[in-house]
């Protein structure tokens, strides 16, 4: 299963709009902060690209919760932002307090061994327990995760790693796409060498330039 | 089966999904994951596939963090923003 191709040019589009706006390419930024911009402006794009599903709704609210990211957010998404970080009503669950509920499970679990199995665990319970503590690892690492069913996380997780694949594939084309641009930039001075080596005549940087040459086809200008 | 599911994936509204489906989402989700080339024969327990998912959101996340700091090195050093606006358009279309 595969991002569609919509979603991977609404991605770039966001992406490089967010860039812009959080102005990355100045030389003023510190190298950390434009990579904490350029992750904000991945996430966003991500989110914003895929549309409103409930891990695009807990990552948006999740990057909101910092007070220099709600601005940022607020200007790249516009009216989308009110929209994203309003409350779902379908999943509307009574707060409960985690302990409580952590100690009761706790209790729950060992009533039912002790009923069940007073010689030694018996492997579906085993099973289970494990697919429960996997399910809550899973629930941490999916925005919008805690609140899921059993479910609907699945569901949720598999979109979200279907959008990260995408976002990483993407991210790298970008970063080969730039570097590829850097090198040409650089070879610009030598451009009569290049036009000898692309006739065939030999050249005292023949090969540095077939190298530069070689990346070139990436380009579509 | 539904023995080893926990009644935690049921979800809070009326309509019970069956676990036809839930075993459908696992498998899809075993599909996307790397390596499902190999193992998609054999059929994988659920808690094998939610561990395999959860190493790969982390990897991804450790990716995506690491693209980040490669194009913040490469953006700090580009000149003009025109040779971008034309790389943009060319991956766009």
């Amino acid at each position: 299963m595969q991002a569609t191709k919509s979603f991977e040019r609404a991605f770039l589009k966001h992406l490089l709009r967010g860039f812009r706006l959080s102005a990355v390419s100045y030389k003023s930024m510190s190298l950390q902060e434009r990579k904490s911009a350029i992750k904000l402006s991945a996430d966003v794009a991500m989110a914003s690209a895929r549309g409103s599903r409930k891990w695009t709704r807990g990552l948006i609210t999740k990057l909101s919760k910092e007070d220099d990211h709600r601005s940022f957010l607020r200007l790249i998404l516009g009216t989308e932002y009110e929209r994203l970080t309003k409350p779902c009503h379908g999943s509307w669950k009574i707060p409960r307090s985690k302990k409580i509920v952590r100690r009761s499970l706790r209790v729950c679990s060992r009533r039912k061994n002790n009923l069940r199995a007073p010689h030694g665990v018996k492997s579906s319970v085993l099973a289970r327990t494990l697919v429960e503590k996997r399910t809550h690892a899973l629930k941490r690492l999916v925005p919008g995760g805690e609140s899921l069913d059993g479910y609907s996380l699945l569901d949720e997780a598999l979109d979200y790693v279907i959008s990260l694949r995408a976002q990483v594939d993407l991210m790298q084309k970008l970063l080969t796409t730039f570097e590829a641009s850097k090198l040409s930039a650089l070879s610009k001075c030598t451009l009569p060498e290049r036009k000898a080596s692309f006739v065939g005549e030999a050249g005292i940087h023949q090969q540095k330039l077939t190298e530069k040459a070689q990346l070139r086809p990436k380009l579509t200008l | 089966m539904s023995s080893r599911r926990p009644r935690s994936w049921q979800p809070s509204s009326a309509s019970r999904i069956t676990d036809e489906q839930i075993n459908d989402l696992v498998s899809k989700l075993q599909a996307v994951l790397p390596e499902a080339r190999i193992r998609r024969s054999d059929r994988v327990s659920a808690a094998k596939v939610l561990q395999e998912t959860c190493n790969y959101i982390r990897s991804l996340h450790r990716e995506v963090d690491d693209l980040s700091e490669r194009l913040s090195e490469l953006l700090a050093s580009t000149e003009s923003s025109s040779a971008q606006a034309a790389i943009i358009r060319s991956l766009l279309m």
